[in-house]
């Protein structure tokens, strides 16, 4: 007997959710949660490295998505009728692809998840410019590849075989790929939006790329926040107070604050407050013992008194995670407008992004809903202005890539926006202002040094400080 | 007519007393005096017969001789003559060609342990007994000659009866990377052991244990046997005719001990300050301000109390354990056969309250002659067993032992006891790191129950075709059902996120487990001789066929709070799992003698193996031994010299032990729960299963053993010695490595790696004084083992495997060129002169790889036994070690990382550590680092240079007095035997290296993660005694 190779497909996505890990690296690197404590904790929020979580996404991308993404093809690439489940299997391991090789840089790429079907036990690392190339011709050809006359794989749980839904993650991963280029090779980043926007983009919240999670399937971050975590991260103060100044009704669907709460336990639900007037974004550069005097000077009872993002609604454990979305997609294509290398309005597009994640929140829960009218006045206090084009338009894109930490932080580096103030934390042990990539795991060094060291040869050394190539 | 003469000891040529003078064939009979002289009366046509424990017999054609001198030899083995080898043949010992250790059931049973392989730790030359620190039913580690495989199993055979019986172990063996089939559990949160398969065995059922330690001995048992045999005997009938009772009792108290010496000058708290609000209390951290008189500290509850030390919590919070075993037996034997039955029932209670461990267990032998011809015998054992909350060990999360062990030194006890529960009845949370459980709140709310019904036993029919021939049909069967439930989170666990509306919060885990082993062999047998010459055969065949299966149900979230039901469960993920696997055999042996001082024995064997392909599935091994009894080869013998014997073996085994069944195939499987598509229809998950990449060109592995021994036995046998030199060498061995995690895998297995084990192993007895009413008995065993890795993918020095990762950091590696159970992991960096180099922050840089700390396995292992018997009194004792290992201390780890360790102090009165060392531009650093982040790179950087230390030590294990009232009761009395004796185990530490533990505590039973400790319940001194009594 043998498995309909969907199911593996299936397994592919839902193990693409991100690890929890990515709230003490990435989503505090951008600076939108802070914790202050240290130990496990460590990370952006001391500027430090701790390999056991740079190492989470790099483990469970491999062991799961790759792996299965890879079987999939394998199983696939000779059987035309499945020719759409092949195309959509390429179009996810695409995915996965960039997540790691922005994250980590040199990354195994042609060799990776070959292990059963070629043998590769310890493959080569490739180059982030090879793999960024390879996977524009793979988004490409996949993409075009779909055909809704062939063999629908309805089984799909992303979006029940929809040729028109893959067709759109296709072209605005194929966006994303562009985009993510600007700065390195403006040329090619300009040829492949090009060829992005000739299709059919993401464009209302039903085309969403989201790992919706149930109680089998659990969100990992809202685990580790309603669990061992639970009183130890909090809404951090450049993003809070982003969202407070410019009145963003975001802020109320996002946050909670358990006012007046002295210990862990009192955050209970007596003291939730969600108004958005009330919260209080806890400022970076301290430790536990330092946030003690700084909660006290703002007049809190203590540190557990300063907002989080709400473990009942936006990170509950079944929370969905969004990993490609209609908001991000119509922000990235603002910029590309912005940029002359597609037609249309900026401004249309840049508000539409706006409207879709703000829309976006209901997806979450119920109760983060936020009306149209709060959404069009915001649309109308914060006009779009060509001459801060750029800075609006990924200031914008950091609010709606929220949660995904690796796509925030990513962006975050090629465009160089919002900008942030470095964190103070005194003894970073980073040389810039800025984490500018993820370690690799000590498992790879343990076992596939020549390979690691090859990868260091060619992009620098295995710290914190080196920029990957699309950030050069 | 009347006989008189004189008896005597061929060698001394003086008297012996008491030798037992019989008229063949009658029930006349004397007895020598002092002198050795004696009277009987005979008939010329009589024939006399002389027999003495310790010599030969020796019969004497009366004749018309009226007097008749006799001298006697002394019998070449005092203790033991025969010896149970493999199958269950009995032998002479003086014919072995390799090494055994036979010990007798008092031995195992008068200063005894819950699991009673840990009573032989230290008395049996090249014979490593690791009991782990995991509570009264846990594992026992037993490693004969070293360890000799790279990533897989050395566990060695046990075989009750000639039968092998299941050894399964289930301790929990969280990194483990590599394939040596321990069985884990689900669901998260249980890191409990759950013992192993020689826990069914009641020590008073056992008549002896012979432990073959060399592959020779083991060669007749294959595949499972490259690591030695423990062949156990259990009583199968009474020693004298008519029915005899006996009654065995034994109870030993336990007390904990603690070998923590944290600071106390700093309290808790973090960054140097104190708590002084509820919250953050640091719990688990003693980075705190320095204890003075009148300060007080603000705890999770809200209360101020002293800012104080609190001294002695090992032992204040563990308590006192027992072991309470009752054992009657009734035993009966006539001319044709006999029986032995047993019952026995053991309670133990642990050094946690709520752990125990009941073990109830019947055991019935028997022998019976039906004929001249036909004879049978057979043994079961039955044994119900009951082990209730084994504790969470060496785990950082959910485990008493390191939550305790790093409780911040102000934090009271008794305050974690009384406020365990908040006003909801959850967990109330004490610690910023709300996976280290509150100890008081698991024991109250954790639950584990593990339940064991065990039946093993064989039966063997013999015939003699002629006297010289017989044909024997054995069949034997392990067969347990194992049942186990636990709640691997209970509901209100700070360390769980809540339950949607309407449920508690909570995870349960039933799980069923059978398991039925069963061998069928048979055998021929024959032995004749011809003049000067003998010859033994065997030839036979074994089938032995496994299956286990195993219903398990995962439960999350509850309807009811504190039922813990499969059907109360809001979450449910069940799973089957079947295995079987096979193996054929065919062997056959032949023994050729020469007079009584020569001997060649050779043997081979062929297996098929099913887990293997077909084409690789057959391998055929042999061995070849001698024995040489110089001692009897020559008429004349220095004095001196009573007995010498020269042996030499080589021997082969083949094994498929580290394949686990269908490792050769990928498998793909369905998840139990389907997943909903955007139209909210439920869909189904899968996927190739495994972490492991499957390699269907497995080979058997193949170990080549070469062994010599000397016996000797001088001075009136007041000097003996039994050394052997052994070198094996195991090839092609089925490795399991870790690989690339972008491969997909995890590890692998490969038919590379070759592995050398060189070693020297001796018992030397020496009787330094021997009177009348005294004797000193001076014991001493010892090994040297070192085994090196010769290849793993190629043999290129320098390449490694990865096969175990301790739970915090560091790992375990095997590296060609180099010694077994390499400890890896990160060192401070330092520059070409040695200096350390820290970071522009002041902290310490690590190495830019990992580097080796040395190997885990110990190179000696040994211990000296001292016996003293004056009159009825003997008392014992016993020094044991083990030396040459290094270890990765886990519970230091912690205590570096919390501020325990006392080597936090420094910098702490500064208000920060300045590293002595340069920094990256090579100047003097001066740079200021505050203490705690100082410290904490021992997670962060995974730098595990403070933590490792030399493993080794030197402890008095046991001291044993007994005194036999049996020669002070009268002659006529019910009671014919009376023994009780006074028991003393793990006594004192005499030397050790690693700091703040015993380090015999580790918590693993998997040899992948030797050396990598991590906290486990602390060690015991037992005090107790063994009363028995015989009727």
């Amino acid at each position: 007997t043998s498995i309909n190779p969907v199911f593996s497909l299936n397994n592919a996505v839902i193990n693409a959710s991100f690890v929890s890990t990515i709230v003490q690296n990435e989503i505090g690197i951008v600076q939108q949660m802070v914790s202050p404590n240290s130990g496990v904790l460590t990370g952006a929020n001391f500027n430090q490295d701790n390999r056991d979580g740079t190492s989470q996404n790099w483990i469970r991308y491999y062991r799961t998505v790759i792996r299965f993404s890879v079987d999939v093809l394998e199983s696939t690439k000779d059987q035309p009728t499945r020719s759409n489940l092949y195309n959509m299997a390429r179009i996810w391991k695409a995915h996965a692809m960039m997540v790691m090789t922005d994250s980590y840089g040199d990354v195994p790429y042609t060799e990776a998840g070959k292990g059963y079907s070629e043998q590769v036990l310890l493959p080569k690392y490739d180059t982030q410019q090879a793999i960024y190339n390879d996977i524009i011709k793979e988004l490409t050809e996949a993409t075009a590849a779909l055909d809704a006359a062939k063999t629908v794989e309805t089984a799909d749980v992303l979006y029940g075989g929809n040729i028109a839904l893959w067709k759109k993650l296709g072209n605005s991963l194929l966006l994303r790929a562009g985009m993510r280029l600007s700065k390195v090779d403006a040329a090619l980043a300009q040829s492949t939006v090009q060829k992005a926007v000739q299709g059919a983009l993401m464009e209302v919240n039903a085309d969403n790329c989201v790992i919706r999670h149930d109680a089998n399937y659990t969100n990992q971050v809202g685990n580790m926040l309603n669990a061992t975590e639970a009183n130890n991260f909090y809404l951090a103060a450049p993003f809070a107070n982003h969202l407070k100044n410019t009145n963003d009704p975001r802020l109320g669907s996002i946050a909670v604050r358990y006012v007046g709460a002295k210990s862990g336990p009192e955050q209970n639900a007596a003291r939730a407050n969600i108004d958005p007037a009330v919260q209080i974004g806890m400022p970076f550069g301290f430790d536990n013992s330092g946030i003690v005097g700084e909660a006290a000077k703002a007049g809190l009872a203590s540190f557990y008194d300063y907002s989080q993002v709400d473990r009942t609604r936006m990170v509950k454990n079944t929370a969905p995670m969004f990993l490609v979305t209609a908001a991000q997609t119509q922000l990235l294509l603002a910029e590309a407008i912005q940029r002359g290398w597609a037609t249309g309005s900026a401004e249309q597009a840049y508000q539409k992004g706006i409207r879709l994640h703000m829309e976006q929140m209901a997806l979450y829960d119920a109760r983060s809903a936020i009306a149209g009218s709060a959404i069009d006045a915001y649309i109308a206090a914060n006009p779009y202005d060509a001459t801060k084009a750029r800075e609006q338009i990924n200031t914008q894109y950091w609010i709606a890539s929220f949660l995904n930490g690796p796509e925030a932080f990513a962006n975050f580096r090629r465009s160089g926006f919002p900008v942030l103030t470095p964190n103070p934390f005194p003894g970073k042990a980073i040389k810039g202002n800025f984490i500018n990539r993820l370690t690799y795991p000590n498992s790879e060094i343990s076992v596939n040094k020549a390979n690691v060291d090859a990868a260091i040869a060619r992009q620098g050394a295995d710290d914190l400080d080196t920029k990957v190539w699309w950030d050069k | 007519q009347q006989v008189s003469g004189t008896v005597s000891d061929k060698t001394s040529g003086q008297g012996i007393p008491g030798v037992l003078v019989l008229v063949k064939g009658t029930t006349t009979g004397a007895v020598t005096d002092i002198d050795g002289k004696f009277n009987i009366n005979a008939r010329s046509s009589d024939t006399l017969s002389f027999s003495s424990t310790g010599f030969t017999t020796v019969e004497e054609y009366v004749g018309n001789r009226t007097q008749i001198t006799v001298s006697m030899d002394a019998a070449v083995l005092e203790l033991g003559e025969m010896v149970v080898t493999a199958l269950g043949i009995r032998k002479e010992s003086k014919k072995l060609g390799y090494a055994t250790t036979t010990v007798g059931g008092e031995a195992l049973t008068e200063n005894r342990s819950p699991n009673f392989m840990n009573t032989l730790q230290g008395k049996v030359a090249g014979v490593n007994i690791s009991g782990l620190g995991t509570g009264p039913a846990g594992t026992s580690k037993i490693r004969i000659r070293g360890q000799s495989s790279i990533s897989g199993q050395n566990n060695p055979l046990i075989v009750v009866n000639g039968v092998p019986i299941d050894n399964t172990n289930f301790g929990t063996n969280p990194g483990n990377a590599a394939a040596d089939n321990s069985i884990g559990v689900r669901g998260g949160g249980n890191t409990s052991d759950g013992g192993d398969g020689l826990s069914s065995i009641n020590p008073d059922d056992i008549e002896s244990m012979t432990i073959l330690k060399g592959a020779t001995a083991a060669a007749l048992y294959g595949s499972r046997a490259k690591d030695g045999v423990i062949m156990i005997t259990t009583k199968t009938r009474g020693k004298s005719k008519g029915i005899g009772v006996s009654f065995n009792s034994n109870y030993t108290n336990e007390t904990p001990l603690d070998f923590t010496d944290y600071q106390y000058e700093y309290g808790q708290g973090e960054n140097g300050v104190r708590p002084t609000a509820p919250n953050p209390t640091s719990g688990q951290w003693s980075f705190g301000e320095k204890f003075q008189p009148g300060m007080t500290q603000v705890l999770f509850d809200g209360v101020t109390v002293p800012y104080e030390p609190q001294f002695d919590r090992v032992r204040n919070f563990f308590q006192n354990g027992s072991n309470l075993t009752n054992t009657i037996s009734l035993a009966a034997a006539t001319d044709k056969g006999g029986f032995n039955l047993s019952f026995a029932n053991m309670d133990n209670q642990g050094i946690i309250s709520n752990n125990k461990f009941n073990r109830k267990t019947v055991n019935l032998g028997f022998a019976y002659d039906l004929s001249s011809k036909l004879s049978f015998t057979g043994n079961v054992n039955y044994s119900n067993e009951y082990n209730q909350n084994p504790p969470n060990i060496a785990n950082q999360d959910n485990s008493i032992p390191t939550a305790l062990y790093n409780l911040a030194n102000s934090m009271p006890l008794s305050l974690l006891d009384e406020k365990k529960y908040d006003a909801a009845g959850n967990e109330f949370v004490y610690s910023r790191f709300r996976n280290r459980t509150n100890p008081y709140w698991t024991i109250a709310e954790q639950f584990q129950n593990i339940r064991r019904d065990r039946l093993f036993g064989n039966l063997a029919l013999k015939y003699n075709l002629t006297p010289w021939l017989f044909v024997q049909g054995r069949i034997g069967q392990d067969y347990w059902s194992r049942d186990q439930d636990f709640n691997n989170f209970p509901t209100g666990h700070a360390s769980i996120a809540a339950a949607p509306a309407g449920f508690e919060n909570g995870t349960y885990t039933q799980e069923s487990r059978r398991f039925r082993e069963t061998n069928m062999d048979l055998l021929i047998s024959g032995s004749r001789t011809f003049g000067k010459f003998g010859i033994d055969f065997n030839v036979g065949g074994n089938q032995m066929y496994r299956r286990s299966d195993l219903n398990s149900v995962l439960v999350n979230d509850f309807v009811v709070r504190d039922l813990y039901t499969v059907m109360n469960g809001r979450v449910k993920d069940p799973i089957y799992g079947l295995s079987e696997r096979a193996v054929n055999s065919v062997y056959g042996s032949a023994e050729f003698s020469y007079k009584s001082f020569l001997y060649l024995n050779v043997t081979a064997r062929n297996d098929w193996f099913s887990t293997l392909s077909e084409e690789n599935r057959s391998i055929s091994y042999p061995s070849v031994s001698g024995s040489y009894v110089f001692s009897e080869s020559f008429g004349t013998l220095p004095k001196w010299l009573k007995f010498g014997k020269l042996r030499a073996a080589y021997a082969e085994v083949g094994s498929d032990t580290d394949v686990a069944p269908y490792a050769n195939n990928l498998f793909y499987g369905i998840n139990a729960n389907l997943y909903p598509n955007p139209a909210g229809a439920a869909q189904p998950v899968g996927g190739s299963q495994g972490n492991t990449l499957p390699n269907a060109g497995l080979r058997p592995m193949r170990a080549t053993e070469a062994e010599i021994g000397l016996e000797l036995r001088m001075f009136d046998n007041r000097v003996s010695l039994d050394a052997a030199v052994y070198q094996k060498t195991t090839n092609d061995q089925i490795v399991s490595a870790q690989i690339s995690d972008a491969s997909g895998f995890t590890n692998t297995l490969i038919n590379s790696g070759k592995s050398r084990n060189n070693g020297v192993e001796m018992l030397l007895n020496l009787v330094p004084i021997k009177s009348s009413n005294f004797r000193w008995d001076l014991s001493f065993n010892g090994s040297y083992n070192i085994t090196k890795v010769l290849s793993l993918l190629t043999d290129t020095p320098g390449e490694r495997i990865t096969v175990g990762t301790h739970v915090f950091n560091g790992e375990l590696r095997q590296v060609v060129g180099q010694e077994m159970g390499q400890i890896y992991g990160f060192g401070y960096r330092r520059d070409a002169q040695g200096r350390q180099i820290f970071g522009g922050n002041g902290i310490p840089l690590r190495t830019t790889d990992l580097i080796s700390f040395g190997s885990a396995l110990p190179k000696w292992v040994g211990g000296i036994n001292n016996g003293f018997v004056y009159k009825n009194l003997s008392v014992s004792f016993l020094i044991d070690f083990k030396l040459g290992n290094m270890m990765l201390s886990g519970t230091n780890f912690n205590a570096y990382r919390h501020g325990l360790h006392k080597a936090t102090l420094q910098g702490r009165a500064e208000g920060g550590v300045v590293g002595v060392g340069v920094n990256d531009k090579g100047e003097t650093n001066t740079v200021k680092a505050n203490v705690q982040p100082y410290w904490e790179v021992v997670r962060s950087l995974a730098l595990i240079e403070p933590v490792v230390y030399n493993g080794g030590y030197w402890k008095l294990r046991q001291i044993t007095a007994g005194y036999d009232f049996g020669k002070h009761l009268p002659a006529n009395s019910a009671i014919k035997g009376l023994k009780l004796s006074f028991v003393a185990n793990n006594v004192l530490m005499l030397k050790k290296w690693v700091d703040n533990i015993d380090p015999e505590t580790f918590g693993y039973s998997s040899d992948n993660l030797i050396g990598m400790e991590s906290t486990g319940l602390p060690s015991t001194r037992s005090l107790g005694f063994n009363l028995n009594v015989q009727f």
